[in-house]
């Protein structure tokens, strides 16, 4: 077990994640707390692959948000309770990481390890954590929320609808967030295949969603049975860790 | 013989364990407390429960312990059944009315094993609790079993991992100040020496002390066995449980070795009876093996029989046995439970029967286990074993289409409509599968449960168009189908099928399709306007539930009526009088509790609105004496939360709002948005003002579009409370005020298609909003309050009249303008507010009036309550009947009366007519000399 790399920040990481958010501005107000405090990490600061996913978190949780708010949803109390519960497990992971817990997922291992460096760019960096979220962390949230709410996962149902609206949110988000990060030579290849990359950003994000959308209809129909799941969870884990370990190596560099 | 005390010493957990006997005392005000334990498996959460345990015994608690069973399938309440029969000798399951009669029962064995003393229910291993034991701690957590009990369960961390229910029960329950979790760390490096040097004895090489902490990573039991290797001299350490474990087991003499592999393979505790049978070896022999195994730390043995000194050393021992060797030993307990007399346990002998390879023998206990379960109403457990049932029958097997058919029916019954559908499909392909028109209709209830109308239209369709399909049958269908359509709002198709069932029903129908059309055609005519003939037609149906009698017939019908009138046609106190005289007369026949239940709460819902909160809140605990339990219990205890906030009891408003928050931690998605509206309302009476904005936003975030009242409501109360704050001198949050201008052009979109009725209260909610931002924009401004007394008048709903009266005088006296008016506007905001009981309002009443120096009346202090006027002849009157009989001694006219109190000449018919019964009078008047003779 690798130790903590909270470095200075430890006790405050500890700190913020003894609250337990249970509503979607909790998320927001603990989303931005951590940002803070992750960004004070050195020796990356600013730059580590860590912040970079937390901030393309927050701000894909504030335009969700805003959604709810609009009543832009067909069924909001399932989006504000998935989107709680989702949060929860990212929460969960940073808990166990920061107690050297062996219990903290490899896929997320793998990117809070990263955090002192070596420098990986952004844009991976940010995708490795939303690897890590949407490919293991979905399909187990998106199941406990209808365990919850009593209801079963259909295809084009009310809450299918809301869940693929996210993808939009994603789509509106990620290209945005990436030109953030671009200097001036990036920028320049970026104008030579910009649209492209966008396209597979979005792709990327929308084939993964389905993925866990699959994943949680297979994991609902076997969902009493514990070593079963157990199973499953492990499969996940490692799928997504191998991508998670592609994203984050040299090769990821290329997406930038 | 050596027990489970027997044990290491207790290192790093004496702040831990103080802490969890302080939060087990520290009861919330719901007189019931709960600890959590969370932790890896051997960290020692079953040592701290059994310390725990042994502690609050002595401090005068009653204990009741119980461990949930890892088979997956244990039968429904397991662990606190099997608790329960420790103490007695006498297992209480007799069948039980409903659920929550069953909930009811066990709560009345906790309480008499509690007695005077406080019960401590003690249950390990929790991840593996099934569904109805989840539910019985939500419903004696939320204090609705009456007993004063506090909760110690151990949950192993691992299994939150996952999807486990109890991740999002923990999440919601850990917001309750009398409920903690308890996360169970590891052993420091520090701690692990300490158990180290404790074991061993003397002096330890700190190199070996650490080097048990790094093997063990601080887990106490794995550093414990690791220390008692040193101990012993074993040279190297052995890097894992399995190998610590594996060595020792070959040291074992051999019939030892037979005796730890056999109780690996049972279902813990394991009575020497049964292991007797299980291990063929003679009495003496068996006795000396056990004890060869105790003394080598591997079984432990207390009063129920024995078990393995650790769940990880079976789960090492499991993967040792050959597969062949384990079927055997399954084979030998299935067969030594079958050789007991009685009943067997018939979870534990499918449970051996299919791991021994046989899976024709596992299927009639799994089939009992599942009707026993069916008959303690849990579904879930029910279609657990259901689902078993089929994976061990063949294709071939004549029996599966039976099990098919119950296997979708328990499916649909705990919701899982999806897997009740599949069935259902491969119930269809078989060759005896039941006739067309039956499949069409369970598939289409099925589906409507889903939520999908639209294909569920289409089957029942079919259904009656199936040439197999009785007229019954079709009768029902059409039924089913205008139910259906009712809720989609299309009224005329509706009216159409009603009418068609009906004509069906009438000829050849139950009485339960006769009840269900009558109320769809009656809401459908209501809706569609012509609410005179709707509510010809459900009455009918009620007086054809009187003639048959059925207390469910009787229940619906007297609903239907209830909500119709209550609802869409706005009569609402005839409504009450219906939905109470509905109520006693299922009382009379002591049957429908649930439907008791809903009605009264009808009744109380309705009494709320016309400001008679007193008798509402009688009639709220007459009906939670009837021990509710789900989501009737959770509208319940909203209803009395609301009164209690209302009536500024703010500690009981508090238990009630924990109470309910407790019981939707299991689910109940509909009800968080009232529960959010009546947290916001509570702290806005407390000067909470971020909780109150707290609160709204959150419920902001789960409205659904169609919630139009729910939502009217929650934005005024959001503005509402950032009028409390602004007047408090804290700043209104823009953001906030932001979310709820927007949440009002909701509203105002929502309103064009939306029936009148709900049209009118959404407006009277918009003007509130309106004229509050007025007050958080120092407008100061009578005339929107004016505008908001006018319309809730004409709603008869006098609460929120009374409280725009207040807002209205106090815009005006500000502005000094028509202060005659705005003094009597306040004056008589005051006399409704003391009459209802609103003390919180009536206190802010004086709170003005002694601002801008009016006086309330000379009697307002001394304002007498109306109902304790009367004389004891009258007692058994409403205050409302008092009010018309009152009337009637006048001699006014039925017309005069209504005009009078503002309710219709119909509904003063029927106060009458209830008047004469609980006089036993036959005219007006005999019953005005009653009056006049008792005033």
């Amino acid at each position: 077990m690798t130790q903590p790399t909270w470095g200075p920040v430890q006790q405050e990481m500890s700190d913020i994640l003894q609250r337990h958010p249970d509503d979607v501005p909790g998320v927001v107000d603990q989303l931005t707390r951590l940002q803070e405090v992750l960004c004070r990490i050195p020796p990356l600061l600013h730059g580590n692959p860590l912040a970079d996913f937390n901030k393309l978190y927050l701000t894909i949780t504030e335009n969700v948000l805003d959604r709810l708010y609009a009543g832009k949803f067909k069924d909001p109390a399932f989006l504000a309770r998935l989107d709680v519960e989702f949060a929860a497990r990212y929460f969960d992971a940073l808990r166990y990481w920061t107690e050297a817990s062996p219990a903290c997922p490899g896929v997320w291992a793998g990117l809070f390890t990263r955090i002192p460096g070596p420098d990986a760019r952004p844009l991976p960096s940010a995708v490795a954590g939303v690897n890590a979220h949407i490919n293991f962390d979905l399909p187990f949230a998106l199941v406990t929320t209808f365990d919850h709410l009593g209801s079963d996962p259909v295809d084009g149902s009310d809450q299918h609808h809301d869940y693929l609206q996210v993808n939009d949110i994603f789509a509106e988000e990620i290209p945005g967030l990436r030109r953030g990060y671009l200097d001036r030579w990036q920028l320049l290849i970026d104008t030579m295949n910009g649209d492209l990359d966008d396209w597979w950003q979005g792709e990327m994000v929308e084939y993964t969603r389905n993925v866990a959308w699959r994943n949680a209809q297979r994991i609902w129909a076997l969902r009493h049975d514990m070593a079963a799941l157990d199973k499953e969870r492990r499969r996940l884990d490692n799928t997504a860790t191998g991508l998670g370990k592609l994203l984050l190596s040299p090769f990821g560099g290329f997406l930038q | 013989m050596a027990s489970l005390g027997d044990e290491g010493p207790l290192v790093g957990r004496t702040g831990t364990l103080a802490d969890v006997q302080s939060y087990l005392r520290d009861v919330g005000p719901g007189g019931t407390a709960a600890v959590f334990v969370t932790g890896e498996s051997g960290v020692g959460k079953s040592r701290l429960l059994r310390e725990t345990t042994a502690a609050m015994r002595t401090h005068g608690f009653a204990v009741l312990f119980g461990t949930c069973l890892d088979i997956g399938d244990a039968s429904p309440l397991h662990p606190v059944l099997q608790a329960l029969r420790r103490r007695e000798d006498s297992g209480p399951a007799t069948p039980a009315d409903d659920a929550g009669a069953l909930l009811e029962r066990v709560s009345r064995d906790l309480r008499a094993i509690a007695g005077d003393q406080r019960l401590l229910l003690v249950l390990d291993d929790l991840q593996w609790a099934d569904r109805s034991t989840r539910q019985l701690l939500l419903y004696l957590l939320a204090g609705l079993g009456d007993v004063r009990v506090s909760v110690l369960a151990a949950i192993r961390a691992e299994a939150l991992h996952g999807t486990h229910p109890l991740r999002r029960v923990l999440a919601e329950l850990r917001r309750l100040r009398s409920v903690r979790v308890v996360d169970l760390a590891p052993l420091s490096q520090e701690q692990t020496h300490e158990l180290v040097g404790a074991i061993v004895g003397g002096t330890v090489a700190s190199e070996d002390a650490d080097r048990v902490y790094k093997r063990s990573g601080g887990n106490p039991f794995i550093a414990e066995e690791l220390a008692r290797d040193l101990r012993d001299g074993r040279i190297e350490l052995s890097d894992t449980l399995r190998e610590i474990f594996l060595s020792r087991v070959d040291e074992l003499p051999p019939n030892a070795h037979t005796v730890v592999h056999a109780i690996a393979a049972g279902v813990e505790p394991i009575h020497h009876s049964v292991l007797a049978r299980v291990v063929p070896l003679p009495e003496d022999q068996l006795i000396e093996a056990i004890r060869a195994a105790v003394t080598h730390r591997f079984v432990a043995s207390d009063g129920d029989g024995y078990k393995l000194r650790h769940r990880l050393v079976a789960e090492v021992l499991e993967q040792e046995v050959l597969p062949a060797e384990a079927a055997s030993l399954h084979r030998r307990y299935a067969e030594a439970l079958e050789a007991f007399e009685g009943e067997p346990d018939n979870a534990r002998l499918a449970h051996h029967w299919q791991r021994a390879g046989e899976p024709d023998r596992a299927l009639a206990p799994v089939v009992a286990a599942a009707h026993a379960a069916e008959r303690m109403y849990g579904f879930a457990e029910a279609h657990r074993y259901w689902t078993i049932a089929l994976h061990l029958s063949a294709e071939t097997d004549p029996r599966r289409t039976d099990l098919l058919g119950n296997a979708a029916e328990s499916a649909h019954h705990c919701g899982e409509n999806l897997l009740a559908l599949a069935r259902l499909e491969e119930l269809a392909g078989r060759p005896d599968a039941p006739g067309r028109s039956d499949l069409h209709l369970r598939r289409a209830r099925y589906l409507a449960a889903a939520g999908r109308s639209a294909t569920a239209e289409i089957e029942y369709q079919r259904a009656l168009e199936a040439p197999d399909c009785t007229p019954r049958r079709r009768a029902s269908a059409a039924a089913y189908l205008a139910e259906l359509l009712l809720h989609l709002g299309r009224y005329a198709d509706a009216n159409q099928h009603a009418r068609e069932a009906l004509e069906l029903a009438a000829v050849n129908g139950a009485t339960t399709d006769l009840v269900r059309a009558s109320a769809a055609l009656g809401f459908s005519a209501a809706f569609r306007e012509d609410p005179d003939a709707g509510l010809a037609v459900i009455r009918h149906a009620v007086e054809i539930a009187e003639r048959s009698g059925h207390p469910d017939d009787l229940g619906v019908a007297y609903l239907h009526l209830a909500e119709l009138l209550t609802g869409p046609l706005n009569s609402i106190e005839e409504g009450i009088l219906v939905a109470r005289r509905g109520a006693e007369r299922l009382a009379d026949r002591g049957a429908g509790r649930t439907y008791q239940t809903r009605l009264l709460a009808i009744a109380a819902k309705g009494l709320f609105r016309i400001g008679q909160w007193t008798e509402a809140y009688t009639v709220i605990e007459t009906a939670m004496s009837n021990r509710p339990s789900g989501a009737d219990a959770v509208e319940l205890l909203l209803g009395r939360l609301q009164l209690l906030v209302n009536f500024g009891e703010f500690a009981n408003a508090r238990r009630d709002l924990d109470g309910v928050a407790t019981l939707l931690a299991g689910g109940g998605a509909r009800h968080v948005l009232p529960m959010l509206t009546l947290r916001a309302g509570l702290a806005i009476w407390q000067g909470e003002h971020a909780d109150a904005r707290a609160a709204v936003q959150r419920a902001v975030t789960e409205t659904r579009s169609d919630d139009l009242v729910l939502l009217g409501v929650l934005a005024w109360h959001g503005l509402r409370a950032e009028a409390y704050a602004h007047a408090a001198g804290h700043p209104a949050d823009p953001g906030a005020m932001r979310r709820l201008r927007s949440v009002m052009d909701r509203l105002v979109k929502g309103t064009v298609d939306a029936p009148p009725a709900v049209r009118a209260v959404v407006d009277g909610y918009l003007d509130l909003c309106t004229a509050e931002i007025s007050r958080v924009e120092d407008r100061h401004d009578p005339e929107p309050w004016a505008r908001a007394a006018a319309i809730w008048d004409r709603r008869q709903q006098p609460y929120p009249a009374a409280y725009s009266r207040l807002r209205h005088a106090e815009a005006a006296l500000h502005r000094r303008v028509r202060r005659t008016a705005a003094i009597k506007g306040l004056r008589a905001a005051y006399e409704t507010a003391t009459a209802m009981g609103a003390r919180p309002l009536a206190d802010e009443i004086i709170a003005v009036a002694q601002r801008y120096r009016v006086t309330l009346g000379e009697d307002a202090q001394s304002l007498p309550a109306g109902p304790e006027r009367a004389a004891d002849e009258l007692s058994t009157l409403t205050g409302r009947e008092r009010e018309v009989l009152a009337a009637v001694a006048e001699g006014l006219t039925n017309r005069e009366i209504g005009e009078l109190l503002f309710i219709s000449e119909r509904t003063v018919g029927v106060h009458l007519g209830h008047i004469f019964d609980k006089l036993q009078v036959r005219s007006r008047v005999q019953a005005s000399r009653v009056y006049l003779t008792a005033a």
